[in-house]
């Protein structure tokens, strides 16, 4: 076939060379529809368009075509050199791309080993529930503020109605530095200090660590609270029961029902204490709330007009109301952590599960 | 206070199961805390709070649940009937000490057991029994509120009672046979000659009844609440009256329960009742306090009615009277702790009940938003040291002076000089926290004990430090620990941990922008308790903030842990405060591309990275851009007494791309600057 070929063009004539083209087209295609491998690719290369390949040699022999004939030969071998080009381009990249697939296919890896990567540390659980429960009150428009761990008995105990020598004292198991300064028993000793620094209106949360001399099975010496408070011209003991019942709705849920009981706080009054429905056993009665279905979480009131006159305000002008909760029974009730002690304990195992 | 609900139930005659009646007692503000069975009977376990001493006792928690069902409450009718001869003489030095006190003798009473049913009762209440009269006395407490004594009249010298301090007198031996010491200011009960009974806390062992007792004196009285608390504190002795008479008795209802008793040990012990002798020096006087509907509406937030007002606080006891838009009410004796107009509020919205008062929102005025940035800051510490590994503890503020001794802290050091707590738990326990370091070495060392690895803790938490002043100053600290056992898992750096520890600040302070910060080699002012030779200061905008290092082997030992510890400390988190940059500007990316070059040099073992920067960085040139460090090099073919320090430079202009030579001509220098400056030479 070659042969005949190549005979053909030793004597030139139009139709004989369109004819020459056309089956080089021909031969060309059907050669590199069967190519095996990228190689028998780089061979067809050569032997069409390589230096002495056959559309090259046709390209050639153009000086011995009529010149008025050449401009439309020209055109003719170029295309057809395009033309086989781009057969062999795309019969080379089908090829280059199965044997990248083969070649990829033998490099593998072993996606079970460990990512590579800084384990991250945790936050204790009594910081990730302060912070979600400040979050909700400062979302509300409350403002954050700190007092002294150690404190003078006036803004623990005085200021809040608690005499010297009165039994309400009893309430709170005291630390004592001396005579007159203690450790704070609870974080409503932040009110007074606050009150005597800014005037109404108020929304207040005091986040921080109190102390109570008791420790056992149920009691630590030293956890965390959280007290807020709303001073202004009218609020009202139902504005507390609104605070309080969205707050909780938003830590333990909707479907948490609350329920008031008149209680005693020296610094209210009226004063409640507030218990939730168990999350445990959904009221039924279970260990955590001792049967009754439920669990007493938080302790408010309206503020007793007796602090307004420590803090220097008018107690026929404003009320207000406080309320304050403890949150490591927060987050043993959130968790389902059974015993207290775990929060000051900081085993490892304990605190990764946060 | 253990309440019977048999004994209950003569009072007031309630339709309640055991479980409605507990319930109903909470809502009311009795606190139900435990319910026991006993044999036919229920025993609730209250708990009263401290402005409800009317409740301690079954004739008020019955008065309450009278008020609370709106039924009628059966009260006793006390009166001896048979009296013989005059009361006993009794004087009273301090009215306001004992503003009543009364009396009565019995003679020829039998001393003995008690009949079953007292002493059952009283034992389901948690009283023990021992003999009839003294039995009787707990009955009447327990009923009425009352505290009783009863002395052996054949053992008080002149047969009479003083009321007076103890003045000179400082021992006194009362019925537990404990000898007590007394203060100047404390209460006692004296006869003609001597002390037999510290008031309202303790009988005296001189004149205590006995089974050969015949004749006896009986004191109802009631005594000033502070007192009695003041006495019973330094005592350290607290009884059932104590617990009554420092939150108020019935002042009314003194003679009240004398009556009764006498008339139940005529009864059950026999004997002769005398006349009463009733010393009430100070009487009670009834407080008017004046409410508006208007504010007790306000107050609480709904619309009650006045009838509604009127009628629930004539059942607790109060005398209500029409006054304008509102009422005067005069409240019962037992009922101390109702003293102004929002102590009325709280009674009618507990009758009312909490759970019928509405939920609504308050309306405020919207104001600035807050600012927290101290607080914001906290959560940017905690966060940081989270994502570089480090789990957040938190411990007791409490410190263990032994401590300090381990730190090797010297006794001039500021962290000594420790707030002491008065009454700790344990010795333990028994000062504040000038220093986090002591709790987070615990935390590791009890981590290890439990077989755990890879320990690395930060704390955020006040320090306490003396200042001079009637408070300490309270300082919010930062301090870090990483711990390294010598297994090293796959992916685990080969560092030590200091740079882990240190790159861990680095990472914090890129989180904040704070770019004025150091470490220094400092040796005289490096904490007691690190390795002298592996650790520093940090400080930040020039002032010493903090220090890093590797923990001493010596206080390794004493701490109890094996392994490489390293420890952080910033001093107070305001230094880090104070630092951050007001904002953050933009600076114009760069238009011409960079030349990076590195440059490998041999250095003595003691020359540091930041020395040899610096001196790169001194070069007078505005093309050198960065200097990074990446790779520091012992080992053969290295001297023993030498290191290899490489560098890549990167080089920019600002105006031009920068030719070859350009470059070659500042790099050149910085050879040579290096050459001359730290004898380095050339890494080929
Ligand atoms: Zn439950």
């Amino acid at each position: 076939m070659i042969q005949r070929l190549l005979i053909t063009s030793s004597k030139w004539s139009k139709k004989g060379m369109l004819n020459d083209i056309e089956s080089i087209k021909n031969l060309a295609r059907d050669e590199i529809s069967n190519a095996r491998c990228l190689q028998d690719i780089y061979d067809l290369k050569v032997k069409y368009l390589g230096k002495k390949g056959l559309l090259t040699g046709k390209l050639k022999s153009l000086g011995s075509i009529p010149r008025e004939e050449r401009p439309a030969f020209g055109r003719i071998l170029n295309e057809s050199k395009n033309f086989i080009e781009s057969l062999l381009r795309k019969q080379e990249d089908i090829f280059k791309s199965s044997e990248l697939d083969k070649s990829l296919r033998t490099e593998q890896i072993d996606v079970t080993v460990p990512g590579c990567f800084i384990p991250t540390g945790h936050l204790h659980p009594i910081t990730q529930v302060l912070d979600e429960i400040s979050g909700i009150f400062i979302s509300l428009g409350f403002t954050v503020e700190e007092g002294p761990e150690v404190e003078l008995d006036y803004y623990n105990f005085e200021a809040l109605n608690f005499p010297k020598d009165h039994p309400a004292r009893d309430m709170q198991d005291t630390f004592f530095i001396s005579d007159d300064v203690v450790l704070r028993t609870h974080t409503s000793s932040v009110q007074v200090r606050v009150m005597e620094k800014s005037s109404p209106p108020l929304r207040v949360i005091a986040p921080g660590k109190v102390y109570r001399c008791d420790a056992d099975v149920s009691h630590i010496p030293m956890f965390h609270q959280l007290e807020g408070f709303m001073v202004d011209r009218h609020i009202h003991f139902s504005d507390l029961k609104g605070v309080l019942e969205l707050f909780i709705h938003r830590v333990f849920g909707r479907d948490t029902s609350l329920r008031f009981r008149p209680s005693f706080f020296p610094f209210t009054e009226p004063s409640a204490e507030i218990d939730i429905s168990c999350v445990i056993c959904n009221g039924s009665g279970c260990n955590v709330c001792g049967g009754t279905g439920w669990i007493e979480i938080l302790g408010a009131g309206m503020i007793n007009p007796r602090v307004y006159e420590k803090a220097g305000y008018d107690p026929e002008l404003y009320t207000g109301f406080a309320f304050g909760l403890g949150i490591e029974r927060v987050a043993m009730l959130k968790y389902g952590i059974d015993d207290i002690r775990l929060f000051p304990e900081n085993d490892k195992r304990f605190l990764e599960q946060f | 206070m253990k309440a019977s609900y048999i004994w209950l139930k003569e009072f007031v005659d309630f339709n309640l199961l055991p479980e409605e009646l507990s319930h109903t007692l909470t809502m009311a503000g009795l606190e139900v805390e435990a319910i026991e069975e006993v044999e036919e009977d229920t025993i609730f376990d209250i708990g009263i709070t401290p402005n409800r001493p009317d409740c301690l006792s079954i004739r008020g928690i019955a008065r309450e649940i009278s008020a609370v069902l709106e039924i009628p409450s059966k009260d006793i009718s006390a009166g001896v009937e048979k009296e013989e001869g005059e009361g006993p003489v009794v004087e009273i030095e301090n009215s306001g000490l004992c503003p009543r006190y009364s009396s009565r003798i019995i003679t020829g009473v039998k001393s003995g057991p008690s009949p079953e049913w007292l002493s059952k009762r009283l034992e389901s209440c948690g009283i023990r029994a021992t003999s009839n009269i003294v039995d009787i006395t707990n009955y009447v407490l327990l009923e009425l509120g009352q505290p009783m004594h009863a002395f052996d009249l054949d053992k008080l010298s002149g047969k009479k009672i003083v009321v007076r301090q103890a003045g000179a007198v400082n021992k006194f031996r009362t019925l537990d046979d404990e000898e007590r010491d007394l203060s100047k200011e404390t209460l006692l009960i004296w006869d003609a000659e001597k002390p037999v009974a510290i008031a309202g806390v303790m009988g005296g062992r001189n004149t205590e009844v006995s089974e050969s007792t015949l004749n006896i004196l009986l004191e109802s009285a009631y005594f000033n609440p502070s007192s009695v608390r003041r006495t019973s504190r330094s005592l350290n002795l607290s009884t059932e009256s104590s617990y009554r008479f420092e939150r108020g008795v019935d002042i009314e209802a003194v003679t009240l329960a004398l009556d009764r008793a006498a008339q139940m040990i005529a009864e059950i012990a026999g004997g002769r009742v005398t006349k009463i002798t009733d010393k009430y020096p100070g009487p009670f006087e009834p407080k008017k306090i004046s409410v508006s509907f208007k504010k007790i509406c306000s107050v609480i937030g709904v619309d009650i009615s006045e009838s509604f007002v009127e009628k629930r606080l004539r059942n607790l006891g109060f005398r209500v009277e029409r006054e304008g838009e509102g009422i005067v009410a005069i409240p019962p004796a037992y009922r101390n702790d109702v003293e102004r107009d929002v102590d009325i509020i709280e009674e009618v919205a507990r009758l009312y009940g909490y759970d019928n008062i509405p939920s609504t929102m308050p309306f405020m005025q919207m104001s600035s938003p807050p600012e927290h940035k101290r607080q914001e800051l906290v959560k940017i510490l905690k966060n940081s040291m989270t994502k570089s590994g480090f789990s957040e503890v938190i411990n007791f503020s409490f410190l263990n002076p032994d401590a300090l001794e381990k730190l090797n802290l010297p006794s001039e050091d500021r962290r000594r000089n420790l707030v002491y707590i008065k009454n700790p738990l344990r010795k333990e326990e028994s000062a504040m926290r000038t220093t986090l370091i002591p709790s987070l070495l615990n935390n590791v060392s009890m981590n290890l004990k439990r077989g755990e690895k890879m320990l690395r803790f930060f704390e955020v938490s006040r320090v306490f430090l003396s200042s001079g002043q009637k408070l300490p100053d309270e300082i919010t600290q930062l301090a870090a620990i990483y711990h390294k056992d010598m297994s090293v898992s796959i992916w685990q750096d080969k560092h030590d941990g200091f740079y882990n520890l240190k790159g861990a600040l680095e990472n914090l302070f890129m989180e904040l922008k704070i770019k004025e910060y150091s470490f220094e080699r400092d040796t005289s002012s490096v904490e007691p308790y690190l390795h002298p030779g592996k650790s520093c200061s940090i400080t930040i905008n020039s002032q010493k903030a903090g220090s890093l290092g590797t923990l001493h082997p010596g206080v390794a030992d004493a701490f109890d842990i094996k392994g490489n510890v390293i420890l952080l400390e910033i001093h107070d988190i305001e230094k880090i405060q104070m630092a951050l940059p007001g904002k953050t500007t933009y600076v114009s990316l760069p238009m011409y591309p960079y030349v990076e070059r590195d440059i490998a040099i041999i250095v003595s073992k003691d020359i540091t990275v930041e020395q040899a920067k610096k001196i790169i960085q001194g070069i007078d040139s505005d093309i050198i851009e960065s200097i990074t460090l990446f790779d520091i090099y012992t080992g053969k073919p290295i001297p023993d007494d030498k290191k290899s320090l490489a560098f890549s430079i990167r080089y920019r202009s600002a105006e031009k791309t920068l030719t070859d030579s350009e470059v070659d001509a500042v790099h050149s220098r910085i050879l040579k600057r290096l050459e001359a400056q730290l004898k380095a030479e050339l890494r080929s």
